[in-house]
């Protein structure tokens, strides 16, 4: 603390001006600010603690869940700590029995987790392409010079984001009905009535066109925001070798663009991959379960109406592992030939 | 140069007729769910004949028997909701901001670590946490509380992210002088981080309260009758045995209302808050 001798002892030299021993002391003491070590930890700790109890605790919680067959809420505890006056007991979580990999075996020959696992590849496979390329699409119409009011048009399209998950997903149901208001639009031109909801593959359809619904508009923003910050000078000098639309965009906007689509991709991915309200309420709607129902539909399914917490724990792992590694794959690959 | 103008004039009539394709597909379904709340359930769910597409005068009619409903009140969930994001909105807010700040401006051992620690989380769908979630607010009492649905994400990483990104930009030297003039650290982040943070603290307060707003796998699990959110009230009345679709359309336009014009009002914020977390590195 005292280790700078002009702090502690203050104006020590007699020709010293009073201003400059001021201005001395003044920068003495901001050099030994904060005045104590432990000031970005107290910052931090509201957050940490949290973030500790609710979410990496759960995260360590559900590995350990994975190899137990729950049994019921805990009545024990899991520790004591009684001094007299403090007495603090950490409850018990849960009453389990150790199964070793049986959860993971289990699944190994679950079809039903095998088909829940199909269909959420399937609709990854199909909407996520699907709809970055039509985000990007509308970004770069918006993004042209010559578009009038591109505020209205941006704010039309992204609306969907902001509508609540659950009313929307009700009201494709309805729109998707047998007489519903889509086929009434596509027997009025002459197109045949699809089965949107009563066919495995429809089904499975009307579920990535909600999600394209919403979602679309949000990530056209992003991808928007990302265009305006690909430099002017880029283009007019492809412009002057000669390169024509097709070009400019292959060779000057998709490098550039390429860190902002890589958020869209790896944000999509990991939101396909929790998809969950619209197969829920589209299921009870009457379409084929077997046809649409997702991993996080089933894990929920397991979970909270079979009451087979470690099951579905070990379920949950997978596909968190599933998807960290697909995240990391595409990050990786989204980086690497970077020229 | 004539062909020129031409292949532009076709350009710029296909851009037009894209952009105006997606609003016309993105308005539909929206200006759908107005009319319908306005009708009778038989006019619009017309089966076969021509589906009604103006509103009608019924409006009333539906949301009364809406809130009639015995197993919903509907109504007390839009309450439910607002209390529920915007509690949630300001403690994260509290908590980002001072956690931002901590990583942007100090030095301390194991910050990197720490934080990458934190970012890694942004990879896993918290929705996939609910097993643990449960158990854990059922063993400390809180089963039916709304708190269980505020304290989990209330340390939300991409918080911190967008925070610790945005906090950057404030100059050392600013802090410095104010720890000169005898500032506290809590002052500097209090009177100094806190006002020039205004807009990104307003973006990411669209985006906890949007998050917040739509939760439903979570509150669904957790919560009991009177206690919930929209998208639980909701997803109840599609559930029961028959099926009200006029009460459903009402519920549905309401539930849209509010955010709609959040959103209407701070897109701006919006844009820029997902932005902050995406684009600086």
């Amino acid at each position: 603390m005292a280790s700078d001798p002009s702090t502690s002892t203050g104006l020590r030299g007699v020709g010293w001006r009073a201003a400059d021993a001021l201005r001395y002391r003044r920068q003495a003491l901001a050099r030994r600010l904060p005045s104590f070590p432990g000031v970005p930890y107290l910052f931090l700790a509201p957050f940490f603690v949290l973030f500790a109890v609710f979410l990496a605790f759960p995260i360590a919680y559900t590995v350990y869940l994975s190899f137990f067959e729950f049994q019921g809420v805990g009545e024990g505890a899991l520790l004591w700590i009684d001094f007299g006056p403090v007495f603090v007991q950490l409850p018990r979580m849960a009453d389990l029995r150790f199964v070793g990999l049986a959860n993971y075996a289990r699944l190994l020959e679950d079809a039903q987790f095998h088909n829940a696992l199909s269909n959420t590849v399937f609709i990854l496979a199909v909407q996520v392409p699907l709809m970055i390329g039509v985000a990007l699409g509308l970004a770069l119409a918006l993004n042209a010079s010559f578009v009038r009011a591109k505020g209205l048009f941006r704010t039309a399209i992204a609306l969907p984001v902001s509508a609540n998950l659950v009313a929307y997903a009700t009201v494709f149901l309805l729109l998707l009905q047998e007489h519903g208001l889509v086929n009434y639009l596509l027997t009025g031109v002459g197109l045949p009535a699809v089965p949107w909801l009563s066919s495995p593959f429809w089904s499975r359809l009307s579920i990535v066109g909600a999600v394209t619904w919403r979602w679309t508009g949000y990530n056209m923003i992003i991808l928007l925001a990302g265009l305006q910050t690909v430099p002017e000078q880029l283009y007019e000098a492809a412009e002057i070798d000669g390169a024509n639309r097709w070009e400019k965009f292959r060779y000057v906007t998709l490098p550039q663009l390429r860190p902002v689509l890589l958020f869209v991709l790896v944000t999509s991915t990991i939101g396909t991959f929790r998809l969950f309200s619209e197969p829920l309420i589209i299921d009870e709607g009457g379409a084929p379960t077997e046809a649409t129902r997702t991993v996080v539909v089933y894990i929920y399914r397991m979970a909270f109406k079979q009451f087979e917490l470690g099951y579905a724990s070990a379920m949950t792992v997978v596909l968190v592992a599933i998807v960290s590694v697909l995240s990391i794959v595409q990050l990786k690959a989204g980086g690497e030939d970077d020229a | 140069m004539r062909e020129d103008d031409r292949r532009e004039g076709v350009w710029r009539f296909l851009t037009y007729t894209v952009l105006l394709a997606a609003v016309v597909v993105t308005l539909v379904p929206l200006y759908w769910i107005v009319v319908a709340a306005t009708l009778p359930e038989r006019a619009f769910l017309a089966a076969g004949s021509d589906p009604r597409l103006l509103p009608g005068g019924h409006f009333l009619e539906n949301l009364r028997a809406l809130q009639a409903r015995e197993n919903v009140d509907f109504l007390g969930s839009i309450r439910n909701s607002v209390f529920v994001a915007v509690t949630y909105t300001l403690l994260s807010l509290v908590l980002c901001s001072m956690g931002g700040f901590a990583f942007a401006k100090y030095e301390f051992r194991f910050k990197e670590p720490i934080f990458y620690a934190i970012l890694a989380t942004l990879i896993l769908p918290i929705q996939l946490l609910v097993i643990p979630l449960f158990l854990l607010v059922s063993r400390i009492g809180l089963t039916n509380s709304f708190w269980a649905i505020i304290l989990p994400w209330a340390a939300n990483p991409l918080g911190i992210f967008l925070m610790r990104q945005n906090m950057r930009s404030i100059p050392d030297a600013l802090l410095e002088s104010a720890r000169i003039d005898g500032a506290t650290e809590f002052q500097l982040y209090y009177r100094i981080a806190l006002p020039t943070m205004k807009s990104s603290l307003a973006a990411l307060a669209i985006v906890l309260f949007l998050f917040q707003w739509n939760l439903f796998l979570f509150p669904l699990v957790i919560l009991d009758t009177g206690k919930y959110t929209i998208p639980v009230a909701i997803n109840q009345l599609v559930g029961a045995q028959r099926v009200y679709y006029d009460q459903i359309m009402v519920a549905a336009a309401l539930s849209i209302v509010p955010i709609f014009l959040l959103f209407l009002f701070l897109q701006k914020q919006f844009v820029s808050g997902i932005l902050a977390g995406s684009i600086k590195e």
